[in-house]
């Protein structure tokens, strides 16, 4: 069962150059790009987000992502494509109907956070209803509203550069969050902070989703940040993407020796599902049941502790059990 | 690189065997290539003034009707700083409401300072403003102050508005580009009277002369601060819905403030060094008095009222500095107007109460005459006393000087032909930034040769390249010695900083006391002058070498000295040529203010035509100093960016 | 400073019931130099107008560029126009049509070679002008030695100096000084030190107050002698003579008369003597006062003087 497409892109380039259309209508490979001047950042993408799906896209530095994000968004004006947001082609809109959609229908998080320091926290969260013209009252009520949804409360009237980084990326996310937007775009959200305050940011962020459920294309250049959040994970090089998939399959089955190198370190207890690992049948003495999107790591302790069987459904039906055997296999790094 | 040396060498070579060979203006541009420029630019003025029109409104109604514009927020200052309301007019005029009391505008000075910052800035502009009281300098500085307050804002508001328009569309910038270049090269006197003709005469003249002369640093300002709003900030502004006026007021300028505020101090700067210029077309105030002191040799005089306008810098551009780092600081009080604003309130209060009371009590509306202080003798006094017991020994300085160094440097100068000159030009200009730098030259260099202005070109080449070359020679060491200790640091720097906003018409008598008029004392006041930023330069460009370089000398062993030779100079090249860079502009405005000592350059050209009411002598003086700026700026920086380039390369 | 600039919006708010009728209440602007001389002039004359009842404002201007401000009725009476240095720009003015001369102020202007009273020890044939060549060592310096020094005005302030050097066969050399204020400044040093100087200086001044001197004897001017090469000792060079004295002169906006014919009627009538003017001139720069106050002092001893004036 596929959720309904909110967000598609389809044959989207964008090439830097004194002739761009030229190279983007000829469909020209990298090479050819290179050989007369031009940069292509992004190659003929074509991808679809699900409503209310993770969707993470994953690079190294100048594989194109950002620039990707940017023409989903069309904060850069792709050379050619199409880009449908609720089947409407946004590279068709006048600037005029571009306000309208940014003002209510999308969200942005930036990698800087981007706030802007002259005003308190409360006013940044309410900036983006402030351009809009709500009232003083109503747009401040609101921003409490988020401010407290990203657990900031009491530190409204704060500056920016009174907080710190992972605060401060708070309030973007509550600025992001304060039009009610479909639609969200995280721009590396979580790279300019410290590991340990990276992690609780992607704790925080995975609740906020778990509440809201709003459709996410999430940028990334941390492998092990894409596994953890993904529905599905597009892996970008050189402005093409190599490969869309989920987690587990990226790692069980990459595509190319590119998308290997990244997952050859991957522990796969962190992708591999009961699913695939249940073997058919529910044995007798099963300690429980556990859901076949469960990953291995979240319940390998549960599992061994129990040193019993546990029967694996989906949506309410059961399709096998997993014995604690299969989950130590997959843990030492054999199974799956 | 060796080939390069090598000619380099060969031309050098040949430039001396040519200066001893030939007479003196044996190749100048002959009379038949010169156009005839001035005539042309005065039909122009003429005809803009006489008959130019848009529509039926004659083009000076329109610059008439702007300067009356104006002139009413410029009246509304004086009456609040200097007149009052006053009843009738000249002589008999009564004064009905007295401006604000020396008290009350102290205590103004001392609330923006805590407001701003804190108390000890209060304290210290409440002390400047004292200060000016004390030394009989209060209504002088109360005139140039009404008109600082209305200049800065217009030069901000102009130079804002134009920077953004430059931003804003490319072809803007383009056009503005080399305007600001001429507007910041040619000098004040050169547009000095264009600007009595199309605005009248008076401080409204004076006014918009400052304007012109102060806006460019802001427009350059808000340029490079709108580029550098973050890419990221203004993907935001775009994801957040807003319009382009929206995008601008909202987010890009109050972003870019602190960048902004550097500009502002900029044109406070700019203003205060304008002030004795502006008197000179009838703004009155501190620049006046200098002058006026200068004619009956008052020395003292001008010291004081020189220190006068350099107090009021200190005390606006503190005051700037102090608003530029609080914007967007504090949160604001809650409640009533007078409860928000205490010290407004405070203000008023003193303002009204020192107002009544001055009806009664005369000291506390106008400083008591009786309270001043003086210093007049001693200066005068002090000069006396040098001028009897030194003047052998400066004069046997000043004679070895000329005979071993300027007049050499002169006769070389004045011997090289034109077409020589040309060709070095433009060979540097081909090696140090290609082709287009190359033309740039050659073209500027025929511009000056076509005016018929070649000897006076080439005798301000002289003055000015052996005034910086003296201001390097002096200012490397002080920059090395300043950037020694922090110690030496501050003094030099509190020294270098009163010589920069210090009215160089000041210095200028002095000097010529002890050094009779001539091209020794233009040298020596340039050199004063344009001292500044070869220290400042040197100092912040070995200042910030950074840190490791200078680990990895200690751990190898390196000396002081050989640290200093071998790491932290090669690394501040780059800033040192800024400096360079710098002190040549610098020296090339002082040379119309040598002028006034009497040397025969461009400078005394644009002197002569302001005394002439010369619109097109003038101008064409002035735009042959800014094509020799523009070309040693152009030079300099060429170089200057690849002394970087090879830097960056080799680390 | 209070009487210098009034608004106009003030004036009309507040106009001054006090006054005798005048023929119109816009300001007559009088312009002001930067000479004291000039200022006291102007200062007096405005004075003596505010008593006629008229409005009157003072306008900073160069010397020369005011006059396009008095062609254009920017600006509307000069009160001291040389006939020493502003003859050429006077005439150009007037042949315009849109600038008169109201006549002469009463005081001559001296513009001669000067030399402080303790050379003539050193140079025994002065003030003779022949004796100049004798003492010409005496007067050099490293720059123009064997030549001696003559310290000229500003070049703008003409004077024909090298020609006279020139046509008397003097052994000098002129180095021009940018202001006057450079000038004196010189002489006041080398004053100070006793030192040989020998200058351009002008009267009414302060500086042949201060320092005791005398002016250099030339054969006496003729306008022939800047003319005719035949004349004086010289028979082949103009300029054999020294420079001339002339009236310093009023002038006007052409419309001033018939705006206000009173006040004109008050600047033609305006005579002041090289005397009088001295001595104020250096109870001004000498003795310190403030330019308001030597006025006020001059219109109080002479009131019969200037209601005359203003009676016409």
């Amino acid at each position: 069962m596929t959720p309904p497409v909110k967000l598609a892109c389809r044959h989207v380039w964008k090439v830097y150059g004194p002739h761009p259309e030229r190279l983007a209508a000829a469909g020209a490979d990298l090479d050819a790009i290179r050989a007369s001047g031009h940069v292509g950042a992004v190659r003929d993408v074509s991808l679809e987000v699900g409503e209310g799906e993770i969707f993470v896209i994953m690079g190294l530095s100048g594989s194109g992502k950002s620039t990707l994000v940017r023409c989903l968004s069309r904060l850069v004006e792709p050379t050619s494509g199409e880009i449908l947001y609720d089947g409407e082609d946004l590279l068709k809109a006048s600037p005029a109907r571009m306000i309208e959609i940014r003002r209510h229908r999308m969200g942005m998080v930036f990698q800087n956070f981007a706030l802007l320091p002259h005003l308190t926290v409360l006013e940044n969260v309410a900036f983006p209803l402030e351009v809009q013209g709500l009232a003083r009252e109503a747009r401040e009520a609101r921003a409490r509203e988020v401010v407290a949804l990203v657990g900031l409360q009491g530190r409204e009237r704060h500056f920016p550069r009174q907080l710190s980084g992972g605060q401060q990326q708070r309030v973007g996310i509550a600025r992001s969050l304060a039009v009610e937007p479909d639609l969200w775009f995280l721009d590396e959200p979580f790279s300019a902070l410290d590991p340990l305050i990276r992690r609780e940011m992607q704790d925080e962020f995975l609740r906020i989703q778990r509440q809201l459920k709003k459709t996410i294309v999430f940028i990334t250049h941390d492998f092990d940040e894409a596994i953890r959040l993904a529905d599905r994970i597009a892996i970008m090089k050189d402005g093409a993407l190599v490969q869309v998939a989920s987690p587990e399959d990226l790692v069980l089955a990459p595509a190319d020796d590119y998308v290997r190198a990244f997952t050859a370190h991957v522990a796969r207890a962190k992708v591999v599902t009961l699913g695939r690992i249940a073997a058919a049948g529910v044995p007798e003495g099963i300690a429980g049941t556990l859901p076949a999107a469960a990953r291995v790591e979240d319940v390998a302790e549960q599992v061994v502790a129990a040193n019993a069987p546990f029967a694996v459904e989906r949506d309410g039906q059961a399709v096998g059990h997993v014995t604690p055997a299969a989950v130590i296999a997959v843990l030492v790094g054999r199974g799956g | 690189m060796m080939l390069w040396r090598g000619i380099w060498a060969l031309l050098a070579v040949a430039a001396l065997v040519l200066a001893v060979l030939l007479p003196e203006g044996w190749m100048w541009p002959a009379k038949e290539m010169q156009l005839p420029m001035a005539r042309w630019i005065s039909a122009g003025m003429k005809w803009l003034t006489d008959s130019a029109a848009i529509g039926p409104v004659s083009f000076k109604d329109l610059t008439r009707g702007f300067a009356a514009v104006v002139e009413a927020p410029y009246e509304a200052a004086r009456v609040l700083l200097v007149d009052g309301i006053t009843e009738g007019k000249g002589r008999r005029a009564a004064t009905i409401v007295p401006p604000l009391s020396w008290v009350a505008v102290t205590v103004a000075a001392v609330a923006l300072g805590h407001y701003a910052r804190d108390l000890m800035l209060g304290l210290l502009a409440g002390a400047l403003m004292i200060y000016l009281a004390v030394f009989g300098q209060w209504e002088s500085a109360m005139v140039t102050l009404a008109s600082i307050v209305i200049a800065v804002p217009m030069g901000v508001a102009g130079g804002l508005a134009l920077g953004i328009a430059g931003w804003r569309w490319k072809p803007v910038e383009r056009v503005l580009m080399p305007l600001l270049d001429l507007m910041q090269t040619i000098p004040t006197f050169a547009y000095l009277v264009p600007v009595l003709v199309l605005f009248g005469f008076g401080p409204v003249a004076a006014l918009l002369a400052t304007v012109i002369y102060a806006m460019p640093p802001m427009v350059r300002v808000t340029l490079v601060a709108l580029r550098a709003v973050p890419a990221e900030i203004m993907d935001f502004a775009a994801m957040a819905g807003c319009t382009p006026g929206q995008r601008m007021r909202k987010v890009m300028l109050p972003v870019a403030l602190p960048d902004l505020m550097v500009g502002v101090n900029q044109v406070i700067m700019l203003s205060l060094n304008m002030v004795i210029i502006a008197s000179m077309i009838g703004a009155g105030g501190l620049g006046a008095d200098v002058l006026e002191s200068l004619r009956r040799l008052n020395i003292g005089g001008g010291i004081e009222a020189g220190l006068a306008i350099t107090a009021l810098a200190v005390v606006l551009d503190r005051l700037g500095q102090a608003l530029a780092e609080r914007a967007g600081g504090r949160q604001a009080l809650q409640g009533p107007w007078w409860r928000r604003h205490p010290r407004l309130v405070l203000v008023l209060a003193v303002a009204l109460a020192t107002g009544l009371l001055g009806l009664v009590l005369p000291a506390v509306q106008d400083w008591p005459k009786g309270w001043t202080v003086t210093t007049k003798g001693f200066w005068s006094g002090l000069m006396e006393w040098i001028n009897v017991n030194y003047f052998d020994q400066l004069e046997t300085f000043r004679v070895w000087m000329l005979e071993h160094l300027m007049l050499p440097v002169k006769r070389f100068f004045f011997a090289l032909p034109w077409p020589f000159v040309l060709a070095v030009l433009a060979l540097a200009g081909w090696r140090l930034g290609g082709w287009r730098l190359s033309a740039l030259a050659a073209a500027l260099c025929l511009f000056v040769a076509v005016t018929g202005l070649w000897e006076q070109a080439m005798m301000t080449l002289y003055l000015c390249g052996i005034s910086v070359l003296v201001a390097m020679a002096i200012g490397v060491p002080l920059g090395i010695w300043a950037a020694s200790s922090p110690s030496a640091g501050r003094g030099i720097g509190g020294v270098v900083d009163t010589l920069q906003t210090l009215p160089s018409f000041v210095y200028l008598i002095p000097v010529v006391m002890l050094f009779r008029v001539g091209d020794f004392s233009a040298m020596v006041a340039v050199v004063l002058f344009a001292l500044v930023p070869a220290v400042k330069y040197t100092a912040h460009g070995l200042r910030s070498v950074p840190a490791e370089l200078i680990e990895a000398g200690v751990v190898s062993g390196a000396t002081r000295g050989q640290i200093l030779r071998k790491i932290r100079l090669p690394m501040a090249v780059p800033m040192i040529l800024l400096g360079l860079n710098q002190t040549i502009l610098l020296a090339l405005s002082m040379l119309v203010i040598t002028a006034l000592v009497g040397t025969r350059d461009l400078g005394q050209e644009v002197y002569i035509a302001l005394t002439k009411a010369d619109v097109g002598r003038g101008l064409v003086a002035g735009l042959s100093i800014a094509a020799i700026a523009i070309l040693a700026d152009r030079l300099i920086g060429a170089a200057a960016k690849g002394a970087r380039e090879r830097l960056e390369g080799a680390g | 400073m209070k009487h210098l600039f009034l608004t106009t919006a003030l004036a009309l708010a507040l106009a001054a019931p006090a006054l005798a009728q005048v023929e119109s209440d816009d300001p007559i602007k009088l312009t002001l130099h930067d000479w004291t001389g000039q200022l006291i002039t102007t200062n007096l004359m405005a004075a003596v107008l505010e008593e006629a009842g008229y409005n009157v404002e003072l306008v900073q201007a160069d010397y020369l560029a005011q006059f396009a401000g008095l062609e254009t009725g920017d600006l509307h009476v000069a009160m001291e126009m040389w006939e020493t240095t502003g003859r050429d720009a006077m005439d150009a003015s007037i042949a315009t049509g849109n600038v008169v001369n109201l006549g002469e102020t009463g005081m001559k202007a001296i513009e001669e070679w000067w030399y402080p009273s303790y050379m003539k020890e050193k140079c025994p044939g002065l003030p003779d002008w022949t004796a100049l060549n004798d003492c010409a060592e005496l007067f050099a310096t490293a720059e123009t030695a064997p030549k001696g020094r003559y310290l000229g005005g500003p070049v703008t302030w003409g004077g024909f100096d090298e020609e006279r050097i020139a046509a008397l066969d003097l052994n000098y050399e002129v180095i021009h000084a940018g202001t006057d204020a450079a000038m004196f400044a010189e002489l006041e040093a080398a004053y100070q030190r006793q030192d040989p100087i020998l200058l351009w200086i002008y009267a009414p001044h302060w500086a042949p107050q201060k320092f005791q001197g005398e002016w250099v004897a030339f054969p006496p001017y003729e306008p022939a002698c800047y003319t005719d090469p035949a004349w004086g000792s010289n028979p082949d060079a103009t300029h054999d003579c020294g420079k001339p004295t002339g009236p310093i002169w009023k002038v006007a906006w052409k419309g001033f008369g018939e705006k206000w014919p009173g006040a004109a009627a008050a600047v033609t009538a305006f005579t002041i003597d090289n005397d009088t003017m001295g001595a104020m001139i250096a109870k001004v720069d000498l003795d310190g006062e403030s330019i308001e106050d030597v006025v006020d002092e001059w219109m109080d001893a002479n009131e019969a003087t200037w209601s005359a004036w203003i009676a016409q």
